[in-house]
């Protein structure tokens, strides 16, 4: 006789998955560093009350000293005021984006999974058009088109970011509009709406969540990217910005662009261990082996 | 003769595809603000009012939108992409002269990804507990969390300030062009390390994983224990059965992010003053230069789409399952 | 027999100045050599190569090599024989009279006449930027072959230094008079031919330009050099890795600090000499249309509040000078009589007291935004984040406003959409060409580098003019006095310091170009000591 408890918990796949991203060292690892930048993020400018674009020390002071931590850029500027204040954008840009790029991509590739046909056929080929066109130089083009601002930038890296979720979601609702729940669903009267954000889309959930996870790290390097080439928004600091506005300093001092950098780098790397760790839960097959 | 009316199909379809980004992008370039004439005004030291005038006529810029569109169409529907505004030379010229620059940087940085990133995952594939393979999984995570830029950077103050061994800009070292073409092509390699080691180490890492797992279900599948019943060698069942098949999600996976690597060829080429195509269109997107912007989106656009249709013969060359027709 | 007895004494006398010759050729290292391959980097890329159509360094560099002019400077600011051998401005300065040596050919092999001459200055008056440089011509008459008398309306010391090789290419009537927009002339970028020293070997836009020396340059034994490359490369990090690889062997137009010690620690030698007919100021111009800026106490309070000693310590390493006037210190006009406006917070916080800006509760006074020119980030951004910090001590609140690159803050500055913005002007030699277009009212225009602070002082107008037409250099300098002064105290822009500009070369160079126009002068004299 099977253990009562034992059964109990088998009965909810989405629990079973969930313990198993929980306890999974890897998302742990992504957990904790993602949760103390973010708290640096939220917190630090508080704390650490400079201002990161204000003269606070010599041009190009080495790092290391009890008063400028991680030293000075070549205008003075503090870089650990930089650090601290410039999580904030790339966290924000980088959510927003990639709740952005997710939002188009999930609706577009849902309504085509789901009617397939002419509806499918149209919205493939926006797709198609999407992904043909070159990334990053259309953001940069939309981003000088108006105005580096942290809208525009949130706004041109969503709109070039969709396609791979879109497909992903179509595939998915290809495959379970046939399914028997939805059919079920479908007798007892309920409309499309319903069919697809109540029904098929909570079912299409896993793959498309870890695709999410994807999505916030790529948006944090595009963000990353268009600063650091100068379109970004260059009243509020960030990573990237720091990175590029550095970057003719290096022969002299390796701290300014290094330190930014690193964040960069812990930011994407704890999103993508989040990212490993939801695709080993919810993905079966690996979990076989 | 059955493969060829699809693929007159795919590119027709491609053409389509390409006008369309055109047009979008003509009609968005039309809105940005601050026009060319200010940047020539910059670039010459000045301007007269009269030059002013001139400008805005001589670039159509005084054109309703729709005009201007369509002239732009019908150009390059002949071949004409235009004139630079901030050269005043051909634009397909500008672009013809850069495409051999970035299609190096790409092709010898896709090639050393797959061989390398093959080689790796299949080697870990081995022993996939073991140390290497698991120090392979997180060099992965590494290689993908690290800007690409900040990687370049990384890599010229080590080669720059520490180990004189690489060169740090451009693509050659131009005093060196008489010296005969062997001598160059080693100046132009030299150039080429650290770019190629910069744009690579992302896709190294991603594909020396996905060979990995490949590998790993292709060899618990059924026809490799056959082979190994059979008592082949066990390099046989590696390099001839196992392999062919574990490459092909490598290859497709390539082919799909041929689009991030030309967004990793701008930001190389900008970090280390890489004369392609990537660093003109930076350079036109801030001068105002919309001729060149659009030329070079439009290439972009056509070589991805290439590189799509490149993919699938690949693909299809590969499988074996698609080869003998079954499906 | 008496004509051998003759040849015998020649070649007697030829073999002596033969000897001497040598001797003193292997004595010391003072004998040119020729030979050797001039490897500089550009940091900007230069739309084409004919600069009668174009102002900018980036093409007057190279042009001055392939273009050869009617005359060339010391570095004294005298005038010297180029393509004219001897020239007169007559008594009453309406005329110049240039007679060209006879032996002058362009690269293509046909000779330069005073046609070429005639066409080439009604060319540049046409359709140079500079519009201000030849104003005055009216027409240039060749009455034979080496001769071309430039006729002018009114008087124009500002002539002599229109002829320049930066400023006056002389370029061939035969190529360039078919027709065709000059502006757009394919011989603009392919196939430029000139009469200066250098001839094109090849020019790829945005990425490089190869010349060689021109055997038949009229000037015998020069040029030294057998090739110039000149390499676009905007990163100044790569420059210093590159130069000290050997890559680069000259460096004009260095202002880094840091970058400049670092080359010198490794043996080369660095000047600022060359600069000084540029005459390069970094300033912060303000918008006279708009309140407060329209106020003379609240500009003068903002420049007691530059400390131009810390910023040319500190943001600059030491290199820059201060400036606190229209013209640069190194001019033969400058007065060096006007206010310094050394640095006194207590001074400006009176002044805008005074002006009716009282502090408010939180210590501001009001609020303004300053715009940067992009390009140079120590000579404009670092100044505009320097003054943010430094005004709000005095009660200001300022606004930095980036633009993202330079059409927009062109497109700022040309619409007067800006309260203040630093800016990076040239003098150009003679105040007439690069000094008068900022201050004149007749030059408040919609287009950058004008007079876009819409400054007007009557006085200021009829000063400049007089200055523009007086030949007596002392009267002139009078004029001119006058003008600092009422500018220093009135201060449509704030100046900051004079841009330092160096020339940073390997030490085996020798005759480095150090007259008043540097590198934008012909390099026909410049020859390499080394292997």
């Amino acid at each position: 006789m099977a253990d009562p408890v034992q059964m109990q918990s088998a009965a909810s796949p989405a629990r079973e998955a969930w313990q198993m991203f929980i306890r999974s060292s890897v998302s742990i690892a992504g957990l904790s560093m993602l949760g103390l930048i973010l708290l640096m993020s939220l917190f630090g400018p508080m704390l650490y009350d400079i201002d990161p674009f204000a003269t606070s020390g010599a041009p190009l002071s080495p790092p290391f000293t009890p008063d400028l931590p991680l030293g000075t850029d070549q205008i003075g500027r503090d870089i650990l005021a930089g650090i601290v204040n410039g999580g904030r954008t790339t966290l924000a840009v980088g959510a927003a984006a990639a709740l952005l790029s997710l939002g188009i991509g999930i609706t577009l590739g849902a309504l085509a999974g789901y009617y397939g046909g002419l509806v499918d056929d149209v919205l493939m080929r926006v797709t198609e058009f999407f992904q043909v066109l070159p990334a990053l130089l259309f953001a940069m083009v939309l981003v000088t088109l108006f105005t580096p601002t942290l809208a525009t930038i949130t706004i041109a890296i969503g709109v070039v970011s969709w396609t791979g979720v879109a497909r992903l979601t179509r595939g998915e609702f290809l495959k379970l509009r046939h399914m028997e729940f939805v059919t079920a669903e479908r007798a007892i009267g309920a409309d499309n709406a319903r069919i697809i954000w109540r029904v098929i889309l909570p079912n299409a959930l896993p793959p498309l969540i870890v695709s999410a996870a994807f999505a916030v790290g790529a948006a944090i390097l595009f963000e990353a990217g268009l600063s650091y080439l100068g379109l970004g928004d260059p009243n509020t600091m960030s990573w990237g910005l720091m990175i590029g506005s550095s970057r003719n300093y290096i022969l002299d001092a390796w701290w300014p662009v290094t330190f930014p950098g690193v964040m960069i780098f812990l930011t994407v790397l704890s999103v993508a261990l989040i990212s490993d760790g939801l695709n080993q839960a919810l993905n079966p097959k690996l979990r076989e082996r | 003769m059955r493969l060829l009316i699809p693929l007159a199909i795919r590119l027709a379809y491609a053409a389509i595809l390409v006008v369309a980004v055109i047009v979008l992008n003509f009609l968005l370039i039309r809105l940005a603000p601050g026009d060319p004439v200010e940047t020539i005004a910059g670039a010459m030291g000045g301007m007269t009012e009269e030059l002013r005038a001139e400008l805005v006529r001589a670039y159509g810029l005084d054109l309703s939108l729709p005009q201007q569109l369509l002239r732009y169409l019908a150009r390059m529907l002949s071949g004409d992409l235009g004139y630079s505004y901030f050269f005043n030379l051909p634009v397909s010229g500008l672009i013809l002269e850069r495409v051999p620059q970035t299609v190096l940087l790409v092709v010898v940085a896709v090639a050393v990804s797959l061989l390398a990133g093959t080689a790796l995952g299949v080697l870990a594939s081995r022993r996939p507990n073991g140390w290497f393979s698991q120090s392979l999984t997180v060099l992965s995570v590494v290689g993908y969390a690290a800007p690409v830029f900040w990687t370049g950077i990384m890599l010229i103050i080590v080669f720059a300030a520490w180990l004189p061994l690489f060169p740090v800009s451009g693509m050659d070292d131009i005093a060196n062009a008489g010296n005969g073409w062997f001598a160059y092509a080693l100046d132009v390699a030299h150039h080429l390390v650290l770019p190629v080691a910069t744009l690579s180490i992302i896709y190294v890492a991603q594909y020396s994983n996905l060979a990995r797992a490949s590998m790993l279900d292709v060899l618990g599948a059924d026809y490799i224990r056959t082979a190994r019943a059979k008592g082949l060698s066990e390099g046989s069942v590696y390099f001839k059965h196992a392999l062919k098949n574990a490459i092909l999600p490598v290859v497709t996976v390539a082919g799909l992010q041929f689009g991030n690597l030309l967004a990793g060829a701008i930001l190389v080429e900008t970090v280390f003053n890489w004369p392609g195509l990537g660093r003109l269109a930076f350079e036109s997107i801030l001068r105002r230069d919309h001729p060149t912007i659009l030329g070079i989106l439009f290439c972009s656009a056509c070589m991805v789409i290439a590189a799509n249709l490149l993919t699938d013969l690949v693909y299809r060359a590969i499988d074996p399952r698609i080869r003998t027709g079954s499906r | 027999m008496k004509a051998r007895g003759r040849m015998n004494g020649i070649r007697v006398a030829a073999l002596a100045l033969a000897l001497t010759a040598l001797v003193g050729a292997s004595g010391t290292a003072i004998a040119q050599q020729r030979g050797g391959t001039l490897v500089m980097p550009m940091a900007q890329a230069p739309r084409h190569l004919n600069s009668a159509v174009q102002s900018g360094i980036a093409t007057m560099g190279p042009a001055a090599q392939l273009f050869a002019s009617p005359l060339r400077y010391d570095d004294k600011w005298n005038p010297q024989p180029y393509l004219a051998q001897k020239w007169e401005l007559a008594p009453d300065g309406k005329s110049l009279t240039l007679h060209l040596v006879k032996n002058a050919v362009f690269h293509d092999g046909k000779p330069v006449t005073s046609e070429d001459v005639a066409f080439s200055i009604m060319t540049i008056k046409a359709n140079h930027p500079f519009s201000s440089m030849l104003a005055p011509v009216e027409k240039v008459e060749t009455p034979d072959p080496y001769t071309a008398i430039i006729r002018m309306s009114k008087p124009h010391p500002a002539i002599l230094i229109a002829m320049s090789p930066a400023l006056c290419p002389i370029i061939p009537k035969h190529i360039y008079g078919d027709g065709k927009d000059i502006k757009t002339h394919p011989n603009n970028s392919a196939n430029v031919i000139g009469s200066g020293p250098f001839k094109l070997v090849e020019f790829k836009p945005g990425q490089h330009i190869v010349m060689e020396r021109f055997d038949r340059f009229f000037i015998p034994g020069r040029p030294y050099l057998d090739k110039i490359i000149m390499k676009v490369n905007p990163d100044d990090t790569a420059i210093v890795v590159g130069a000290e690889r050997g890559e680069f062997n000259l460096w004009t137009f260095a202002a880094s600090a840091r970058n400049i010690e670092r080359l010198r620690k490794a043996g080369w030698i660095a000047t600022d000499k060359g600069y000084e007919g540029i005459g390069p100021l970094t300033w912060v111009a303000f918008n006279l249309k708009r309140k407060p800026m329209s106020d003379i106490k609240v500009r003068q309070a903002i420049s007691y509040a530059m400390d131009r000693d810390f910023i040319t310590k500190s943001l600059h390493g030491g290199l820059s000078k201060p400036a606190f006037g229209p013209i640069v210190s190194s001019s033969p006009f400058y007065d060096a009589s006007i206010n310094p406006y050394r640095v006194d917070l207590k001074k400006a916080e009176a002044l805008l007291d005074a002006a009716g800006y009282k502090k408010a509760a939180n210590g501001e006074r009001f609020a303004v935004t300053i715009d940067y020119i992009p390009g140079s980030d120590e000579q404009s951004k670092n100044v505009a984040e320097y003054l943010k910090g430094q005004l709000r001590k005095i009660g200001i609140k300022l606004e930095v406003r980036a633009s993202p690159d330079f059409p927009s803050w062109a497109k700022r500055v040309a619409s007067f959409d800006f309260d203040m913005t630093t800016d990076v002007v040239f003098n150009w030699g003679d105040p007439v060409i690069g000094v008068h277009r900022t201050y004149l009212a007749s030059n408040i225009r919609n287009i950058i580098w004008t007079n876009t602070q819409s400054y007007d002082n009557p006085k200021v107008d009829e000063l400049l003019n007089n200055a523009a037409e007086q030949l007596d250099p002392v009267k002139r300098r009078a004029y001119y006095a006058v003008f600092q002064k009422i500018v220093n105290e009135e201060l449509p822009v704030a100046w900051v310091n004079v841009v330092p500009y160096y020339t940073v070369y390997d030490k085996r160079w020798r005759n480095l170009p150090l007259s008043i126009w540097g590198s934008m002068s012909p390099l026909d004299d410049l020859w390499w000591a080394g292997k």
